[in-house]
């Protein structure tokens, strides 16, 4: 069972040596960390990571948050932070993760893995795929502002950005997102056909 | 505003003002355009809102829990000693020099009378030999490369765990 407390109760609790609260703590956000992770990783396994090492982070730096943003607010910079430094480390080119080649692909991938998946095949699946495809600022972007539900303004926050600049980038990654649904579910209609 | 699509997503969103919203209305009742755009994006809208997140393994909680446990089992010893015990070891060594100080002008003997202008030399100072016997200053010396060796062990762990960090 979830605590009742707020974040910030929990927090003050852990800070003042009770790990319980922070277990808590752990429990209310990790699926919306873990979620935020695969957005960057693609893999379970490296998002777990990502996801992990971000809460312990969070846990040795919690005297230094302030409560001037929302606890989560202040989780997902850190998520982000987390993530940017393992794909660098994992050498992994962001940039290039949307070229053509890639989404080829990744669009086969899509369309093998329908292959033996035909239960998958309802359009949230496809919307799941699409957003893998997408580059990872992009996806993150719409998972804070739909699942996180944080605003342009928090989300900024997060990312380091004027909120202006995250109402343009949402604006794009929506244009992309639904473009790549578009595509995934024209391929599979051909596919069928 | 760029086009219909960056109006509307505006618009659903939230943030445009009340007359950009009523305009929005406005056209969006009576241009068919506006309107198919609104009902592609209404429907897109509600289907980015009803993704679902993922569910990380049953033990993550557990997981994170036992690092943090291990992470705060590792801790240095410098992190893990209590203030308190800092300033009691402090409390202690300036008690120690303070008396010392005291004991040893309690034993100097001043030039009294009518000289106040006496020579130095007449001053007696404790005699300090006899306390710097040779296990004294053997005791010292290794407690010196006991404590070198310890302070050269910190660093070296210091400079490691931050080749770890990055």
């Amino acid at each position: 069972m979830q605590s009742k407390l707020s974040d910030i109760e929990l927090i003050e609790q852990t800070l003042a040596g009770n790990q319980q609260a922070y277990a808590d703590l752990v429990k209310r956000h990790q699926r919306f960390v873990f979620t935020l992770a695969m957005r960057f990783a693609k893999t379970r396994e490296d998002a777990e990571e990502i996801a992990q090492d971000c809460f312990i982070k969070a846990y040795r730096s919690l005297q230094s948050f302030q409560g001037n943003s929302k606890f989560s607010t202040w989780l997902y910079s850190i998520v982000y932070t987390t993530a940017m430094t393992f794909l660098r480390k994992k050498r992994v080119d962001t940039d290039s993760i949307d070229d053509e080649n890639n989404f080829i692909q990744i669009e086969n991938k899509v369309s093998g893995y329908d292959v033996n998946n035909a239960e998958n095949k309802s359009r949230s699946f496809y919307l799941n795929k699409a957003i893998e495809q997408l580059l990872p600022d992009d996806a993150a972007i719409i998972t804070m502002f739909y699942q996180g539900e944080q605003s342009l303004e928090e989300i900024g926050q997060a990312l380091g950005m004027e909120a202006n600049t995250v109402k343009v980038k949402l604006f794009r990654a929506r244009q992309r997102l639904k473009e790549k649904l578009e595509r995934n579910l024209k391929h599979e209609a051909k596919e069928l056909i | 505003m760029n086009n219909i699509e960056e109006i509307l997503w505006n618009y659903i969103d939230g943030h445009c003002t009340p007359d950009e919203q009523n305009t929005i209305i406005e056209l969006i009742a009576k241009d068919e355009a506006y309107r198919l755009k609104y009902q592609e994006l209404m429907s897109l809208n509600k289907e980015f809102m009803a993704m679902e997140i993922d569910e990380p393994p049953m033990a993550f909680t557990y997981n994170v829990m036992e690092a943090i446990r291990t992470e705060h089992a590792q801790q240095p010893l410098k992190a893990a000693i209590n203030n308190r015990i800092i300033m009691g070891i402090a409390a202690f060594f300036v008690l120690t020099i303070v008396t010392l100080l005291v004991y040893a002008l309690s034993h100097v003997s001043l030039p009294t009378g009518s000289h106040p202008a006496a020579p130095a030399s007449n001053l007696k100072i404790p005699d300090l030999k006899s306390f710097l016997s040779k296990p004294v200053m053997q005791v010292f010396f290794f407690f010196d490369v006991v404590l070198g060796l310890y302070l050269f062990d910190t660093y070296l762990r210091r400079k490691k765990v931050q080749k770890d960090i990055q």
